[in-house]
C-alpha cells in the first residue's frame, strides 16, 4: 500500500531551482533510501515534506489523503516525523520530560503526574527493546541512545513515516546494528523510513528501495535488490564535468610530513608520507577523521601514538606553539568561529599569528606590518577598501583570503587546511584553489580537507580516502575520479565484496 | 561607491561613538564649572586628578580584564589587603622603596592567584574574584586584629615618614597632585600597551574570540593569567598612592565598591563588557568623570546619600549613548560597503 506520494514538486530559492519537478513514493512498511550528494535537493524536499518549506509547484498526498498546506504542525499530526542529523533533544531535561514535552499528563490537581510519564516512557522503551532509563538526564545519554530516544519520541507521538537524517554518523557498529534492528521490527509493524545516508553498506544493508536525486531532479527509483553500490555512485555523481583544467605536473622536493602509524582522537594508524611543493587532498565522510588528523598535526588535539615528523624532526610534544615554530599553519574549519576575531581589522586579523612567533620584539611597527600586508593582498587579490576596516566587512572569501594571508605571514611551509571553500561562492572557490597551485609551485605544502571531488581532481598530486578513521585508499591524480572516491570513502568497495562492515 | 561625502559623515558619526567618555567628561565637567561658578580654582580642579587616582589607577587593570571578556571584583579588597600589608612593610623596613616593592609584589601574587584560576583552572572569572573579594578583605581585618590594632597606623616617628608623606602631597610646579601625575603615567604606559605593543593586540584578540585566537596561535591561558596579575600590580600602586596621601588603613571601609567604580569607569570610557572592543585612553576619563560628581554633590550641598543615584544615572546615561549610537547609525547606513560583494 502506498504511505506517501510526493508528484511534480517544484521548488526554486530566490531564483535558483533546487527540486526540478521531483516525483518521490514511499510504501507502507519499507525503508526507502533518499540518495544524492550534498546539494542535489535531498534536505529541500525532506523539509517541505516536513512543512518547513512551501513548495512552488506538486502535490503531496499522504495515506491517500491530499495535504495542501503543509505546516511543520500539520505534517506532525498527519504521523511525519523528521528526526534531524543534529538532534532535536533538550540536554537538560531528563529522558521521559522529553517524550512528553508539550504533551504532560497532569494529576487532578493539575501537577505533573510524574510517576504516570515515567511508567508510560518505560513501557514505551520496553515494546521497542531500547535500553533507557526514563529518569536519566539526557546530557548524559550516549548519541546512539539520543537517536533512539529521538526515534521513540516520534513513535510516542503517533509517526507513521519517519525522516532518519544520516542517523548513524555518530555511531558505532554494535550502535548502528541495534538501531537497524529496531528500525527492521517497526518496519514489519508496518512504519515507514526514508532513511538518508551516503554510506553504501548501510543503505545495503536496511534499504528496500531507493530513490536518486541529482542537480534537484529525480534520476531513478527501484528496487535494492536489482542494483548494485557502483550504479547507484555513478546515478549520483553523473557525467562529471571539470572546466578548464588548470593542473600541472610539478617536481617534487623531499619527504616534508611524515606519518607514521599516527593515532590520535578519531583516527588511528595513519602512515603517509608527503613530500615539499606537494598538495595532497584529504577527504572522507564527516566523522571520518580528516579534520581531527588536521588538528592533531597542528597540535590542537594530542598525538596518542605513533610518531609525527616534520623535516625528518620528530615532534614529541605537540602544542600549537611548537607546530608554528615548524613552519605549519592551519586554516580551520568553521571560518566565523575558529578563524574570525570580528573587532579586528584586515591589518589585526593578518599580523595576530606572525606575532606571537615573533614576540620577543614586543613592539608593532605598523608601518613594516602595513607593507607586509600590502604585498599579501595583492598576492591573493583581496578585494578592500582599506586595511582598516574590520574583516567582518568582507564577503566570505575575502575573509578567506586575508585568514590565507595570516598564515603565509607566518611563513609556514606547510599549510593545512580544513574544508577551505566552505561557504563561499563558486568564483571565490576557483580563485582559492589556483592560489593552492601557484603556492605549491613556490614549494608550499598543502593539504586540502574537502569533499568536494571535482575540486581536488583540479588541484591535488594525490587523495587520500579516509573512513572511519582508517586510510582507506590513496590515489594519483590521474586516479582521482568523484566514482572512485565516493566509493572509497563511503566503503562501498567493501559492500561490493560482501564483506562485513568497518 | 560610498562618497567621500558620505564617508566623512560616517567617520564624524563613528568617532562620536568612540569617543563618547570625553563628550560625558567635557559635559560634567561644564556643569561642575557652572554650578561651581565662584569658588573654582584651579587648585579644585587639579583636585579631580588627585582624588581619581585610586580607582583610576586600578580601573585600568579593570579594563584590561574586560576587554578579554572577564570581570574582576576583588579590586577593591586586593586594595585593602596590600594597604595593610604596606603599612606593615612601611613600619617595619622605613623604607618608601621597600614599600613600594613590597605593595606591587603582594598585588601580583593576588592577582596572580586570580589569573591561575580562571585562565588555567578556567573557573568563571565572577565566581572566582567574587571569592577573593570576600577573602582578600577578610584577612586584611583577621590579620588587624592578630596585631591588636584596629586600623592600619604608619608609624609617624620613623625617619622616611615625612618623605613619604610629603611625596603624597607633592605638586609638580606646585600645581599638578603627585597622584595626578603617577595616574596620567599609567595611562601613557597603558596606553601604549594596549595599542602598540604585540601582547596589547593579543589581549583584545583573546576578547574578540577567544578559539580563534587560541588557533591563530595566542597563549589564551596565559593572557587570562597576565591581566589579572597585572590588575593586581595596578591595584599595588594605587595603594602605594593611598598610603603616601592617607598614612593609614582601615581596612573595613578602604576600597569599598572601588569595583563597582572602576568597572563605571571603564563603561563610561567606552569598553565593552562583552569584550574585544574599547579604548583604555577612556578610562581615565571614565574615573575623573566619576570623581566630579562627587565635587558637584558636595557643592551643592546635597546629601552625600544622593551619591549613588546620581552616579549611576550616569552610567546608565553613557551606556544608553554608546548603544543607541551605533544603532541610529547602522539604521541611517544601508550602504553596503565595496568587497562585500565578491
Amino acid at each position: 500500500m502506498e504511505m506517501l506520494r510526493m508528484t511534480g514538486i517544484s521548488k526554486a530559492f530566490f531564483g535558483v531551482t533546487v527540486l526540478d519537478n521531483v516525483d518521490f513514493c514511499v510504501e507502507q512498511g519499507e525503508v526507502h533510501a533518499l540518495l544524492g550528494e550534498n546539494g542535489a535537493g535531498k534536505s529541500t524536499l525532506m523539509n517541505i515534506l516536513a512543512g518547513v518549506y512551501t513548495r512552488d509547484q506538486g502535490s503531496i498526498a499522504f495515506e491517500g489523503k491530499t495535504l495542501e498546506h503543509v505546516t511543520v504542525q500539520s505534517s506532525e499530526q498527519a504521523g511525519i516525523a523528521f528526526v534531524h542529523q543534529e538532534l532535536n533533544l533538550f540536554n537538560d531535561l531528563r529522558v521521559y520530560e522529553n517524550i512528553f514535552l508539550r504533551k504532560e499528563r497532569l494529576t487532578r490537581l493539575h501537577t505533573l503526574d510524574k510517576k504516570r510519564m515515567i511508567a508510560e516512557t518505560a513501557q514505551l522503551f520496553e515494546s521497542l527493546g531500547v535500553d533507557i532509563d526514563p529518569t536519566a538526564m539526557v546530557s548524559e545519554l550516549e548519541t546512539s541512545k539520543k537517536q533512539l530516544l529521538e526515534i521513540a519520541k516520534a513513535l510516542h507521538a503517533n509517526a507513521k513515516l519517519l525522516i532518519l537524517d544520516e542517523p548513524t554518523t555518530a555511531l558505532n557498529n554494535k550502535e548502528i546494528d541495534h538501531l537497524f534492528s529496531i528500525v527492521r521490527r517497526l518496519r514489519d509493524d508496518g512504519k515507514s523510513f526514508i532513511f538518508i545516508s551516503h554510506k553504501m553498506t548501510e543503505i545495503f544493508q536496511i534499504a528496500d528501495r531507493y530513490t536518486v536525486l541529482r542537480n534537484g531532479k529525480m534520476i531513478q527509483t527501484g528496487r535494492i535488490a536489482d542494483i548494485t553500490p557502483t550504479e547507484v555512485t555513478k546515478l549520483m555523481v553523473g557525467e562529471s564535468y571539470s572546466d578548464a583544467d588548470i593542473y600541472a605536473a610539478r617536481d617534487l622536493g623531499e619527504p616534508i610530513l611524515e606519518m607514521e602509524n599516527l593515532s590520535g582522537q578519531g583516527f588511528e594508524n595513519v602512515s603517509l608520507s608527503i613530500r615539499r611543493g606537494e598538495v595532497v587532498g584529504f577527504t572522507g565522510l564527516k566523522g571520518a577523521g580528516v579534520s581531527e588528523l588536521m588538528q592533531t598535526i597542528f597540535g590542537v588535539l594530542p598525538v596518542s601514538g605513533g610518531t609525527l615528523r616534520v623535516e625528518g624532526q620528530t615532534l614529541e610534544k605537540n602544542s600549537i606553539h611548537r607546530a608554528m615554530r615548524n613552519k605549519i599553519a592551519m586554516i580551520a574549519a568553521n571560518r566565523k568561529e575558529n578563524s574570525i576575531l570580528p573587532d579586528f581589522t584586515l591589518l589585526e586579523n593578518n599580523y595576530v599569528s606572525e606575532h606571537t612567533l615573533s614576540s620577543k620584539r614586543p613592539l608593532i611597527h605598523k608601518k613594516q606590518e602595513k607593507r607586509r600586508y600590502a604585498r599579501l593582498h595583492d598576492l591573493l587579490g583581496i578585494k578592500s577598501n582599506s586595511d582598516s576596516d574590520l574583516i567582518t566587512s568582507l564577503s566570505g572569501g575575502n575573509q578567506q583570503k586575508v585568514i590565507l594571508a595570516r598564515w603565509l605571514n607566518t611563513e609556514a611551509d606547510i599549510l593545512l587546511m580544513d574544508n577551505p571553500t566552505q561557504g563561499i561562492d563558486v568564483g571565490a572557490k576557483a580563485e582559492i584553489y589556483k592560489l593552492i597551485l601557484a603556492l605549491a609551485r613556490e614549494g608550499k605544502t598543502i593539504l586540502v580537507n574537502t569533499l568536494e571531488i571535482p575540486e581536488l581532481q583540479k588541484v591535488a598530486d594525490r587523495c587520500v580516502v579516509f573512513y572511519h578513521g582508517h586510510v582507506q585508499s590513496v590515489f594519483e591524480h590521474s586516479q582521482i575520479s568523484e566514482e572512485n572516491v565516493m566509493l572509497s570513502a563511503t566503503n562501498a568497495i567493501n559492500a561490493v565484496e560482501g564483506a562485513s562492515i568497518q | 561607491m560610498t562618497t567621500q561625502a558620505h564617508k566623512g559623515k560616517r567617520s564624524l558619526t563613528k568617532t562620536l561613538g568612540n569617543y563618547s567618555f570625553i563628550l560625558i567628561f567635557a559635559f560634567i565637567l561644564i556643569a561642575y564649572l557652572i554650578i561651581n561658578a565662584g569658588a573654582t580654582t584651579l587648585n579644585g580642579v587639579m583636585n579631580i586628578l588627585r582624588h581619581s587616582a585610586v580607582v583610576g589607577i586600578m580601573a585600568f587593570g579593570m579594563g584590561l580584564v574586560i576587554i578579554t571578556g572577564g570581570i574582576d571584583l576583588s579590586v577593591g579588597s586586593m586594595l585593602s589587603l596590600i594597604g595593610g600589608l604596606g603599612v606593615v612593610a612601611f613600619n617595619a623596613s622605613n623604607s618608601v622603596i621597600l614599600t613600594f616593592l613590597t605593595v606591587v609584589l603582594v598585588g601580583c601574587v593576588l592577582g596572580f592567584f586570580n589569573g591561575i584560576l580562571i585562565g588555567k583552572v578556567k573557573m568563571p572569572p565572577f565566581i572566582v574574584t567574587l571569592a577573593t573579594m570576600l577573602i582578600y578583605r577578610s584577612v586584611a581585618q583577621y590579620y588587624l586584629r592578630t596585631l591588636r590594632l584596629s586600623i592600619y597606623n604608619m608609624d609617624a616617628t620613623l625617619s622616611a615618614f615625612d618623605s613619604f608623606y610629603d611625596f603624597g602631597q607633592y605638586k609638580v610646579f606646585g600645581v599638578i597632585p603627585m597622584a595626578g601625575v603617577i595616574m596620567i603615567l599609567v595611562t601613557v604606559i597603558m596606553v601604549f600597551v594596549s595599542t602598540c605593543t604585540k601582547y596589547g593586540k593579543s589581549v583584545y584578540a583573546v576578547g574578540s574570540n577567544e578559539k580563534a585566537a587560541r588557533l591563530a596561535g595566542i597563549n589564551v591561558e596565559w593572557t587570562h593569567v597576565s591581566v589579572y596579575t597585572i590588575t593586581g600590580a595596578l591595584c599595588g600602586i594605587s595603594g602605594f598612592m593611598w598610603l603616601a596621601m592617607n598614612g593609614s588603613v582601615d581596612p573595613a571601609t578602604i576600597g569599598q565598591s572601588n569595583e563597582m567604580y572602576a568597572i563605571a569607569a571603564v563603561v563610561i570610557g567606552g569598553i565593552s563588557m562583552s569584550g574585544g572592543k574599547g579604548k583604555l585612553l577612556g578610562v581615565l576619563f571614565g574615573a575623573m568623570s566619576y570623581t566630579i560628581i562627587d565635587k558637584i554633590i558636595s557643592s551643592l550641598g546635597l546629601d552625600a546619600l544622593i551619591n549613588d543615584t546620581i552616579k549611576g544615572s550616569i552610567l546608565l546615561l553613557a551606556v544608553f549613548v554608546q548603544i543607541a549610537i551605533p544603532a541610529i547609525r547602522s539604521k541611517f547606513q544601508r550602504v553596503k560597503p565595496a568587497g562585500s560583494a565578491g
